[in-house]
């Protein structure tokens, strides 16, 4: 039971981002909010009040019909969010996007995420809301970090993943993000001693393993290839998008049956089925990494490498653009560019391909983007620099 | 904070069994199945009836971690503890969240023996299992 040929019939045409310090934005979220789509358009050509379509994710509080006054919206033909409280929505929501155009219910969709922290409180939080009950927190579970330790113990002790690789994952993040003049670990390098001794959260993630938060808003506007073309930039098409989780995944109380992995087993082999595309084809991933740990386990999952061979993949020297074999987190990751609920991992998947990253994979065709690891729900996608 | 749930799915029994001190977990009728977290309906045989059996709290610790922030709603618990998840093989082993105390040998296949205990969490009390481990 083989998963369709996806479709690559829709690219992504504009980018906006505003990032600022966590409690630190200039504006209500929502103001922002339409700052970044405003941005989004005229990278594009287009005119916001073209905007039909909107689609986020992770519980973003802004209903597109709000955004109609700011916009000049001439029809709202697309309103959507993907379910779940993390990340795991994010590349599930170009896919959504991409669902709308193709099946011609919308013909230009920004796929957004705004957190400014004064209105929607922490992220951390909001994030952990989903699953506060009496079993939960009577254990002190209340927090995203500890649930994910839990996991990522298991993952070192049980599967025998080296400690290295976490640091060497948080290095390459804060190598990329120190040459990102758009991230706030801009010209900052991470020294590895800073990194080791500082204090612990949860075991084994120490401070320098778990992401930021930010204040901000990040859209991709997604519209036809035909349309694309016609455009300011280079289009980046959507090439292949899966989200869900398999059976034996899910919210499960901890019983998943991969319980260190990701959760990306079933969407990773729809992915791949999907493109006609395997793993050595990827030029450059971003993965989404709420903690290092979990972003070598959505590694892992998509098949780039195994527990056996992990130590030989995840190392910092092969991470790091343009000279590793697998560059990832290029513009400096959730740990080191910033962290808008994930949205700059998906801004610099199609940067790389437009050849605008501060960091970039020449030549690169295949980029891949990976959201949510060990939540429920994951997505991944993949963008391509052609049609074929 | 207002919470609705105690715990995920239909687990009624489960907490009206730890409030008298008791492990209880469901067992499908049908396929005689161990089910967490609790159904309303096998998956696995279709039957929507269990049988919620007493099970006896000796597990071995599957995944763990010491915490050391202080996250918001774990105050009463001191810092550092040990949050883990305990496999139970007398219900094929199930998964269940606990607290292990102390939880400086903290190591998975740990075996541990658990009783029940209260916590205080968003200014409610709260049951959960306190694991500790044994020779
Ligand atoms: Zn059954």
């Amino acid at each position: 039971m083989s998963t369709p040929r996806f479709p690559v019939s829709t690219a992504v045409v504009g980018l906006g981002v505003r990032q600022y310090k966590r409690g630190a934005a200039p504006m209500s979220e929502h103001g922002v909010l339409v700052r970044a789509i405003v941005d989004a358009c005229e990278d594009a050509g287009l005119d916001p009040a073209d905007i039909d379509g909107f689609v986020t994710y992770g519980d973003d509080k802004n209903e597109p019909v709000r955004l109609m006054t700011d916009l000049g919206t001439k029809e709202l033909c697309w309103s959507t969010q993907v379910f779940g409280g993390g990340g795991g929505g994010i590349a599930a929501a170009f896919g959504a996007a991409a669902a709308a155009i193709i099946s011609g219910q919308a013909k230009t969709v920004a796929v957004f995420r705004a957190l400014v922290q004064d209105n929607s409180g922490r992220l951390s939080a909001a994030v952990m809301a989903h699953h506060l009950t009496d079993y939960i927190v009577g254990v002190g579970l209340t927090a995203p970090a500890v649930e994910c330790a839990m996991r990522a113990q298991r993952m070192l002790e049980h599967h025998g993943v080296p400690r290295q690789c976490m640091e060497d994952m948080v290095r390459a993040s804060y190598y990329h993000g120190a040459r990102n003049p758009k991230a706030v670990g801009y010209g900052k390098e991470l020294d590895v001693e800073a990194y080791r001794s500082s204090r612990v959260i949860a075991e084994p993630f120490h401070l320098f393993d778990c992401s930021r938060e930010n204040d901000g808003a990040g859209v991709a506007i997604l519209t036809s290839a035909e349309r694309a073309r016609d455009l300011k930039q280079k289009p980046v098409y959507l090439k292949g998008v899966a989200q869900g989780a398999g059976k034996g995944w899910g919210d499960l109380l901890q019983n998943d049956e991969h319980y260190a992995s990701a959760g990306f087993a079933s969407v990773a082999r729809r992915l791949w089925e999907q493109t006609g595309l395997t793993p050595a084809d990827i030029d450059v991933v971003q993965v989404y990494e709420n903690f290092s740990a979990q972003g070598i386990a959505s590694l892992i999952d998509h098949g780039f490498c195994t527990y056996e061979n992990v130590a030989e993949v995840v190392r910092y020297e092969n991470l790091i653009a343009p000279t590793g074999k697998l560059p990832v987190n290029t513009g400096g990751g959730n740990l080191a560019q910033g962290f808008i609920h994930g949205i700059g991992t998906a801004i610099e998947a199609v940067e790389q391909l437009r050849g605008t990253s501060a960091n970039p994979v020449p030549g690169a065709r295949y980029s891949l983007l990976a959201g949510g690891p060990g939540v429920p729900t994951v997505s991944s996608a993949v963008f391509s620099v052609d049609t074929e | 904070m207002e919470i609705a749930l105690k715990g995920l799915g239909n687990d009624a029994n489960y907490w009206q069994a730890l409030g008298e001190g008791r492990l209880s977990l469901p067992k499908c009728a049908g396929c005689k199945r161990w089910c967490w977290p609790a159904p309303f309906r096998c998956s696995d045989c279709g039957s929507w009836d269990f049988d919620w059996q007493d099970v006896e709290m000796a597990g071995e610790v599957y995944a763990w971690t010491r915490v050391r922030h202080p996250f918001g709603g774990a105050e009463a618990l001191g810092l550092p503890y040990v949050v883990a998840s305990i496999a139970l093989p007398a219900a094929n082993g199930i998964r269940l969240f606990g607290l292990l105390e102390p939880g400086d040998d903290a190591a998975i296949g740990l075996k541990v023996a658990g009783k029940v205990r209260t916590n205080r969490a968003f200014e409610r009390d709260v049951l959960a299992i306190s694991w500790r481990p044994v020779a």
